[in-house]
């Protein structure tokens, strides 16, 4: 027997009802986290049974959107939620056990979203490296050395990556070293 | 009845290893409620991810925990490895599962030893911890290292072990097991210790299935959720592995099943060393993870199931790593275990759930 991992969409509207329909049909939750992205939060519940593990992901949750929690269903979600919002400042409602930010004794407010200098860095670059694999993908579509093929290359990595000026070098040592910034200052 | 009031214990406290803060409802001297908190180590070890670039941050994963360090490097090396779709060394494997079973062995007997010393049986704590020593001299032996093993990389492990030490490893192993065959006798069937643990903080198979446990806490419930039956790496290469399991619930049925466990290691142990295949141990990791790759992995640590999750962002460094630890997962069964019991044995059944609060907050 093997464990068959699989990655599911889902809607914060049905996540309620997603829950109550594992908890009946057997299935355990395994855990829930949270991925900060571009365009918001990204949330990801697990849920087991037999040889099955579904990771379901709800998409670009934007601050100050609600999530219904499922503690109600699973008891020890209570513990990533309170994290989720600790940590990442989702807002979960009606959590069983609700420490109201004080789950964690962290220094400075949601700082899973704060974007480091290194992690800004890391995200330009690997903006360029996909506008480069585009721009040779496209110069190879249109026979290679084309002067329109080098046209059309060039707006998809002006537009993907930004300019060199203003990207943030870490310093020596890695972030912990530099200063820190907040996504969108 | 008496009046209902509460009483705050932990996070620091004689019994308890690791800072847990516990509000106990009480009435006269029976517990009607507790509630938990954690969050006073938080390190945000996740958020180390930006600044470490895949092939390092295995050092930072190993530092979670002090206790169960191999299982996260290991845990981590197979995320990544799914994420980046490489295939490892088939010795490599073996020597995984050779490893983290000894620190399944190291990580009982120092519980083992704890929950005695914790019923104030100070004999038997100082035994556990004298095996112990020798599991860890096998480990520095093997490794270099006691505790923090560095051992494991992304694409296998850093370093091969000879057919000699092998033979040392089994010799040790099997000169361990008829000592601990004595402690295990004590733990099970001396009074002292029963008195302490039979009938004590009991949760039966729906309430653990209810509460999502996992572990050998879960497995003293009835509970069968040992992530090794899915034969990831070298455990698909046993000639059958049945995990052990329990149907009383109780602190007893978690010692036991801890306890027999340690022997099931030592055969675990002994049967891959005489199967296990020549070959390189690890394969040279090139590139990085894919831009919005993700994987899923778990692992069953000596605590229980441990979840990792990984995803790319097309350079070295990784988007996200989350790890989800078994502790983080007992804790609500740890409430529901503790509602109802006397107030003098809540420090035996939180020690019997193991917890781990550094691992829990990362």
């Amino acid at each position: 027997m093997s464990l068959n991992v699989s990655f599911l969409p889902l809607a914060v509207k049905d996540l309620p009802s997603c829950a109550r329909s594992r908890k009946d049909e057997g299935w355990r939750l395994v855990q829930m986290l949270c991925v900060r992205t571009e365009k918001g939060t990204d949330l990801i519940y697990s849920f087991m049974k037999d040889d099955a593990l579904e990771n379901y992901t709800i998409k670009d949750v934007k601050g100050g959107m609600e999530i219904p929690s499922i503690s109600e269903s699973f008891l020890n979600a209570f513990v990533f939620e309170n994290e989720a919002h600790d940590l990442f400042g989702v807002q979960v409602t009606d959590i069983a056990i609700d420490f109201a930010g004080k789950f964690y004794a962290v220094s400075q407010s949601e700082p899973m979203t704060v974007i480091s200098p290194a992690q800004k860095e890391a995200r330009e670059k690997a903006a360029k490296i996909a506008a480069a694999k585009a721009a040779k993908e496209a110069k190879g579509a249109t026979g290679g050395s084309t002067p329109e093929a080098a046209k059309s290359a060039r707006p998809a990595r002006a537009k993907n990556a930004a300019p060199a000026a203003n990207v943030p070098r870490p310093a020596k040592g890695g972030a912990s070293a530099g200063k820190t910034q907040k996504e969108g200052e | 009845m008496g009046k209902a009031s509460v009483i705050p214990f932990g996070p620091q406290h004689p019994v308890l290893p690791e800072p847990l803060h516990l509000d106990l409802v009480v009435e006269d001297e029976t517990v009607i409620e507790a509630i938990p908190q954690i969050g006073f180590v938080h390190r945000g070890l996740e958020k180390l991810v930006e600044t470490r670039d895949f092939n390092q941050f295995i050092y930072v994963a190993e530092r979670i925990c002090g206790i169960c360090a191999f299982g996260h490097s290991l845990g981590y090396a197979e995320t990544v490895e799914q994420l980046m779709q490489v295939e490892v060394p088939k010795r490599a494997e073996y020597l995984r599962v050779i490893w983290h079973e000894m620190s399944r062995i190291h990580s009982h007997l120092l519980w083992m030893g704890l929950a005695a010393d914790a019923f104030g049986f100070e004999s038997l704590f100082m035994h556990c911890w004298r095996l112990r020593e020798r599991v860890l001299d096998l480990f520095e032996a093997t490794t270099g290292g006691r505790v923090i093993l560095s051992v494991v990389k992304v694409g296998g492990v850093a370093r091969d072990i000879t057919d000699d030490m092998f033979r040392k490893i089994q010799d040790t192993l099997n000169g361990i097991k008829g000592e601990y065959g004595q402690i295990c006798k004590t733990f099970l069937n001396d009074y002292s210790v029963k008195n302490r643990t039979v009938g004590v903080g009991v949760i039966d198979e729906e309430a653990a299935r209810s509460q999502c446990m996992v572990g050998p806490f879960a497995r003293a419930s009835n509970v069968n959720n040992d992530i090794r039956i899915f034969g990831n790496g070298a455990y698909g290469e046993l000639d059958g592995f049945e995990p052990i399991l329990d149907t009383q619930g109780d602190c007893y049925a978690r010692v036991k099943v801890r306890a027999l466990e340690v022997l099931q290691s030592i055969e675990i142990v002994n049967e891959l060393i005489g199967k296990i295949p020549a070959g390189e141990v690890a394969v040279e990791m090139k590139g990085a993870p894919a831009d919005g790759a993700e994987a899923a992995s778990v692992l069953e640590q000596p605590r229980g199931e441990c979840y990792y999750y990984a995803r790319g962002n097309g350079t070295k460094y990784l988007e996200r790593m989350r790890m989800r630890t078994p502790t983080s997962q007992n804790i609500a069964g740890m409430t529901t275990a503790l509602a109802g019991c006397d107030l003098a044995d809540v420090n035996m059944i939180v020690l019997t759930i193991d917890p781990c609060i550094s691992c829990t907050e990362r």
